[in-house]
C-alpha cells in the first residue's frame, strides 16, 4: 500500500509538472517577450510534446488507479456486508467507477458493521457478567458443600484416582490424627497410621472395584478404648463415568453396638428370668399331678409355690411391658393423693417372705403424720418393691434393710430412703445403675437381674411424677438407693 | 438305685425343693446347696454320686463348679447333669470335654430328670463293673 502511494504521488507529480512546463511553454508562446518566445522556440517543441504524453499518460495511471480503488471500496463494503462476491464481480467491481455513492455505501457499510460490532459488545459483555455470576455462584456452592462436609460429625474423606487425599473434615482428621486442612494430595497410606490399616485397604479396594457403594463395619482400637465404625465407601465419577476418586464416610457405631449387646443380654437375662418361675410352675404341677405330693399339707405348700411364682413371673412382664410403655408413653396414670407411709408398709408386707428366706432383717418406720403425695399407687409400689427387692437381694445372709421417710416441708418434698447393709456398687459404676439393661459387673454374680428395675424405678420417679432418684454406695458397707416426690399440698392444686 | 447320694445345687430354693422330694420318693439320698461355690465344698466332702447342678448361680456358676470338680482328684469323675435355662448356653465340645453327662433345659419335668439321673447313674455302675 505504502508503494502504490509512493507511486501514486511521483505520477502525480510528473503529471502535474507536465502540464504546468506545457502550459507555461505555450503561455510564453503567446506573451508579451517575443525576444525570449523567438530565442528558443523551436527547439522546445518536442520538450512540449514530451510533457503532453507524459501528462496523458499520468491522466491514464489515475484513472486506472481510481478503478482499482473503486472496486477495493465496493469489495470492502460487501465483505462488511458479508455478500460473497466471486470471480465475475470482482472484475466487474475492479471497472466500477469510484463515486460519492460508493463512498456512502461504504460508510454505511461501515456504521452498520460497528453497530453490528457494538451489538456483538454488548452481547459478549451480557456473557461475561452472566459468566462471572456463574463463577460466584459455582464458588459459593463450592463453599458451601466444603462447609457442608466440615461441619458433619461423621468422618468424611475424599480420595481421587491415586488414593491421594483430595478432601477431608475435622472430623477425619481428628479420629486418624492428621492435620486436615495441610494434607492435600498425600496419600492416605502416609496420613493414616498402621494400625488402622484395614480401612485403607477397604478404601482402595472399594475405589478399584469401580462398585456404586461398599459397605464395612470395621472395629478400632486405641488409647484403651476399641470403637466400631460403619464405614461406606462410593466412587466418585466423572463426566465420562470414569471413576475418578472416591469418598469415604465412617459412622461410629460404638454407642449402637453397646445397645445392641445390652439388649441381647437383657433377652437372654429375661428369658432366664422367666423361664425360672415357669420352671417351678411346670415342675409342682407336674409332681401334683403325679400325685407325688403325698399328704394335704405338702399338696397346699405346692399349691402356694405355684402361685407365688405365677405372681412373680406376672409381675416380671408387667416391668418389661411397664417400661416399655412409659418409654413410649403409653402408660394410663392414674394419680390421686396416697399416703407414701401406707404405700411402703403395703410393700414392706410383700417383701417379708422373701427377706426371711435370705437371713436379712427389714425394718421399717414409725408413721409420719403427713406424707401424702399425688401418685399412681400401683406404680409407687412397683418403685419401692423393687428398691426393697434389691436391697434384699444385694445383702448377705445376717444382714439388714431399712426403708425410711423424710417430709421437707420448706422444700415441699418427701423422700424416701432404701439403705442395706450389702455389697455396695463400685464408684465409676454408680451413674449408670439407673441405665436400662444395666447391671453392675462387679456384682453380677451376686443375683440374677434384669438389669430393668432401677431403670424402672427411675422412668416412673421422674418421668411420670416429676420426682427425682438417687444413689450412694460404699463398696463392702452397703448402699443407700431413694426418692424424692413433691408433696401432696403443692400436687393438689395442679390436680384440681 | 436307692440309697444313692445326690447333690442338687440351685439358687431357686423352690427348685431344689421339688427336686429333692422327687428323688428322696424314689429312694434317693439328697443333700442340697444354693450356688457353685457352696457346693464344691459339699461336693469334696460328702463325695455324692451324682450332681444335678444350675447353670447360672451367683458366687460360681454351674460351668465353674464343674472345672474345679475335675481338677480334684476325688470329684474328677463324679457324673454332672446340668439345668439350663439358656438354650444352647454350653457348647457341645465344652461339654465333652467337662464330662457333663446332659444337660437339660427349664422348665424341666422332674419325671424327666429322675430318667436321667437313673441312666447316668446306670452307666457309670456298668462301666466301674466292666
Amino acid at each position: 500500500m505504502r508503494l502504490r502511494r509512493i507511486l501514486y504521488a511521483i505520477v502525480t507529480t510528473i503529471v502535474a509538472s507536465s502540464l504546468f512546463v506545457g502550459s507555461l511553454a505555450k503561455w510564453q508562446d503567446s506573451g508579451p517577450e517575443e525576444g525570449w518566445r523567438y530565442a528558443g522556440y523551436e527547439q522546445r517543441i518536442p520538450v512540449v510534446s514530451v510533457c503532453y504524453i507524459v501528462g496523458a499518460v499520468g491522466v491514464i495511471c489515475l484513472g486506472w488507479y481510481q478503478l482499482k480503488l473503486a472496486g477495493a471500496v465496493t469489495s470492502i463494503a460487501m465483505l462488511l456486508q458479508d455478500k460473497k462476491g466471486d470471480g465475475i464481480g470482482a472484475r466487474r467491481r475492479f471497472f466500477t467507477p469510484l463515486r460519492m455513492t460508493k463512498i456512502d455505501e461504504l460508510y454505511q457499510a461501515i456504521s452498520k458493521h460497528f453497530a453490528g460490532c457494538n451489538t456483538r459488545i454488548a452481547e459478549y459483555e451480557k456473557q461475561i457478567k452472566d459468566l462471572q455470576v456463574q463463577i460466584q455462584l459455582s464458588q459459593r456452592r463450592g463453599g458451601n458443600t466444603e462447609a457442608i462436609i466440615y461441619s458433619i460429625r461423621d468422618a468424611v474423606i475424599v480420595i481421587d484416582e491415586s488414593d491421594r487425599l483430595l478432601m477431608a473434615n475435622e472430623a477425619a482428621g481428628r479420629f486418624f490424627n492428621f492435620d486436615f486442612n495441610n494434607s492435600q494430595h498425600k496419600h492416605v497410606s502416609e496420613l493414616i497410621g498402621h494400625d488402622q490399616s484395614e480401612f485403607v485397604d477397604f478404601l482402595s479396594h472399594s475405589r478399584q472395584s469401580k462398585g456404586q457403594a461398599t459397605r464395612k463395619e470395621l472395629e478400632f482400637s486405641g488409647d484403651g478404648t476399641s470403637k466400631t465404625f460403619d464405614c461406606i465407601v462410593s466412587c466418585v465419577y466423572d463426566q465420562n463415568r470414569q471413576v475418578c476418586g472416591a469418598i469415604a464416610v465412617l459412622h461410629d457405631i460404638t454407642r449402637e453396638k453397646q445397645i445392641q449387646q445390652m439388649k441381647s443380654d437383657f433377652v437372654s437375662h429375661v428369658s432366664h428370668e422367666l423361664k425360672t418361675p415357669l420352671a417351678s410352675i411346670t415342675a409342682y404341677t407336674e409332681m401334683l399331678a403325679d400325685g407325688e405330693a403325698s399328704d394335704e399339707q405338702t399338696r397346699k405348700e405346692f399349691y402356694s409355690v405355684i402361685q407365688n411364682q405365677a405372681q412373680r413371673l406376672n409381675r416380671l412382664i408387667e416391668n418389661i411391658l411397664n417400661s416399655s410403655r412409659i418409654e413410649s408413653g403409653l402408660i394410663k396414670v392414674n394419680k390421686e393423693p396416697a399416703s407414701l407411709t401406707m404405700l411402703i408398709e403395703e410393700q414392706l408386707q410383700m417383701i417379708k417372705g422373701y427377706a426371711e428366706e435370705k437371713n436379712v432383717e427389714v425394718i421399717g418406720q414409725k408413721p409420719i403424720v403427713f406424707d401424702q403425695v399425688y401418685v399412681d399407687k400401683d406404680m409407687i409400689r412397683e418403685v419401692i418393691v423393687n428398691l426393697l427387692s434389691n436391697a434384699v437381694k444385694y445383702t448377705p445372709s445376717g444382714g439388714s434393710v431399712k426403708i425410711g421417710t423424710e417430709v421437707d416441708e420448706g422444700a415441699s418434698l418427701a423422700r424416701v430412703s432404701v439403705t442395706d447393709t450389702g455389697v455396695g456398687i463400685p464408684e465409676d459404676e454408680i451413674e449408670h445403675v439407673f441405665d436400662k439393661f444395666y447391671r453392675v459387673g462387679a456384682n453380677e454374680k451376686q443375683a440374677k437381674g434384669t438389669g430393668l428395675g432401677l431403670s424402672l424405678v427411675k422412668q416412673i420417679v421422674e418421668k411420670v411424677h416429676d420426682g427425682r432418684v438417687f444413689v450412694t454406695s460404699q463398696v463392702d458397707v452397703g448402699s443407700t438407693f431413694g426418692f424424692e416426690l413433691p408433696l401432696a399440698t403443692r400436687q393438689g392444686s395442679r390436680a384440681m | 438305685m436307692t440309697g444313692k447320694k445326690v447333690l442338687v445345687v440351685d439358687d431357686e430354693i423352690h427348685i431344689v425343693h421339688v427336686v429333692a422330694i422327687k428323688l428322696r420318693n424314689n429312694g434317693y439320698e439328697v443333700i442340697s446347696a444354693d450356688n457353685g461355690a457352696e457346693a464344691y465344698e459339699l461336693a469334696c466332702k460328702e463325695q455324692p454320686d451324682i450332681i444335678v447342678t444350675d447353670f447360672q448361680m451367683p458366687v460360681m456358676t454351674g460351668l465353674e463348679l464343674v472345672e474345679n470338680l475335675r481338677q480334684r482328684q476325688e470329684t474328677k469323675d463324679i457324673p454332672v447333669i446340668m439345668l439350663t435355662a439358656r438354650s444352647f448356653a454350653i457348647p457341645k465340645e465344652q461339654q465333652e470335654d467337662l464330662r457333663i453327662s446332659s444337660c437339660l433345659s427349664k422348665p424341666f419335668s422332674p419325671k424327666e430328670l429322675l430318667g436321667n439321673i437313673e441312666d447316668v447313674l446306670y452307666q457309670k455302675q456298668v462301666m466301674v463293673s466292666s
